[in-house]
């Protein structure tokens, strides 16, 4: 799969329009729906998406193989752009509890889509066993995307504190879920 | 000194830094092990998190908008590339495809593409879009009604790429009939093309067809073929590249045609305008 993406990747460096949207095709939803998870707002999704496969395309954002894997690194861009946007329109705030009222997909089922489903649904199991400083947070740290500082003003905590208590958190998001992975998660 | 870079790690994570200090950031990274280690924990430890997204199913033209725009920015190996290699490509994402082959549109279907395109508009959407169809007629129709609010300044200029150019634009006069229509001239670099729109036509019998002619002096030359829809709506896009070059037009008209073989106006003109 990954091999795939490199490939494809190369081959849209060198110019290959296909490549790109074959690119575009393998990832269009999961980012889309990522960006939602981030803003909450479908027009804005879009605008994200078009601006990550215009950074691609123009290499303003370029991969570097020997830095990890396509699929992360097309997901970090997205959370970076769509943190921009977000900024940039002060959207208002969507937490990680929230769900949005969207149209939900259901038609679909393949192979990829159940296991993202089996997979958002461990995680968001992961989270609830948060504490809520825990929960609130991973939601300020990676889906708002904001400052160290921003953090610390927002949650009235010590800014040298902010750092140990986001990793603490994500370690401990980690642990519930790999000792939930095998066990029964909701339909 | 040290612990300052240190505490760095999450604005550079969320990209919350400044060019210099992300470089100062990185060059830190190259030398403090601790640093590298807790990024490379704070990548491992998200990677799940995108998962955490409900799935929605995104609109189904999307897709078409947003890699027509992607492609309408010059790629960095373009210029190296193969032209033939990519041409059908080309084609698919161009911008201004449908316009090029003198095909008919019709207004009621380009309503629906502007009504579509406008929660964008209001929301200040970046003018990349806006710009990606100044080239094509929707957006006459949305600048020539004046009812999509100035879009925000760009936010990122370098999507301001867009070479088509509107030449001119008129509108053309009726010579007794309610019918107007708008026509433009738009400087591409595949060759300049002509679009134009009517409306409030009058119902054609038979083989009857809507002509439009460029007229240079006296000599008028055939610049698209259409007929009107059931709400007396028409609109074509024919491309100049057939017309002798660098042609200085005077004129545009649209005559009502026994059958669409004239080769010079055979009917009446309905609407003219000057260029």
């Amino acid at each position: 799969m990954s091999n795939r993406d490199i490939e494809l990747y190369r081959r849209v460096v060198e110019g290959d329009k296909k490549a790109l949207e074959s690119i575009y095709d393998q990832y269009e939803k999961l980012l889309y729906s990522f960006v939602i998870k981030l803003s909450g707002d479908q027009a804005l999704a879009e605008e994200a998406l078009q601006e990550v496969f215009i950074k691609i395309w123009t290499q303003k954002a370029h991969f570097d193989e020997s830095k990890g894997k396509f699929s992360s690194w097309i997901v970090t861009i997205t959370r970076y752009t769509a943190i921009d946007l977000i900024r940039k329109h002060k959207k208002q705030e969507v937490t990680l509890e929230d769900e949005t009222d969207l149209p939900e997909d259901e038609a679909e089922s393949t192979e990829d889509l159940v296991e993202w489903k089996e997979r958002g649904s461990e995680i968001r199991q992961a989270v609830k066993k948060l504490s809520e400083e825990q929960k609130q947070m991973v939601d300020l740290f990676y889906f708002k995307g904001l400052s160290q500082s921003e953090i610390a003003s927002h949650t009235e905590l010590p800014l040298g504190t902010i750092k140990g208590r986001i990793r603490l958190a994500l370690k401990h998001l980690k642990k519930h879920l790999s000792t939930q992975k095998g066990g029964v998660h909701d339909a | 000194m040290m612990r300052k870079e240190c505490d760095k790690l999450i604005d550079y994570f969320n990209d919350q830094l400044s060019e210099e200090e992300k470089v100062e950031f990185e060059n830190h990274l190259e030398t403090c092990a601790d640093c590298k280690e807790e990024l490379e924990e704070l990548e491992t430890l998200t990677d799940d998190l995108p998962f955490a997204s409900e799935p929605v199913t995104p609109p189904e033209d999307m897709k078409d908008r947003v890699l027509g725009e992607v492609f309408s920015q010059q790629s960095p190996a373009a210029s190296t590339r193969d032209d033939d290699a990519s041409s059908e490509e080309d084609q698919k994402f161009s911008n201004n495809d449908e316009l090029d082959k003198g095909k008919v549109l019709f207004p009621s279907e380009t309503k629906a593409k502007v009504e579509k395109t406008r929660p964008w508009l209001l929301r200040g959407l970046a003018a990349a879009l806006v710009l990606s169809i100044a080239g094509n007629i929707f957006a006459l129709v949305d600048e020539q009604e004046q009812t999509a609010p100035e879009p925000e300044e760009p936010e990122q200029p370098d999507v301001e790429t867009g070479t088509d150019q509107v030449r001119s634009r008129v509108q053309l006069q009726s010579e007794g009939t309610e019918a107007n229509a708008t026509a433009a001239l738009i400087q591409q670099e595949k060759g300049d093309i002509l679009t134009l729109q009517a409306e409030q036509l009058a119902q054609l019998q038979g083989e009857e067809v809507y002509q439009v002619w460029l007229i240079e002096g006296e000599k008028p030359y055939r610049a698209g073929t259409f007929v009107a829809n059931q709400n007396g709506e028409g609109a074509v896009s024919y491309s100049l590249n057939d017309l002798p070059e660098g042609t200085n037009w005077d004129a545009v008209a649209i005559s009502k045609e026994p059958d669409a073989t004239s080769q010079t106006p055979q009917g009446e003109v309905i609407l003219s305008s000057e260029l």
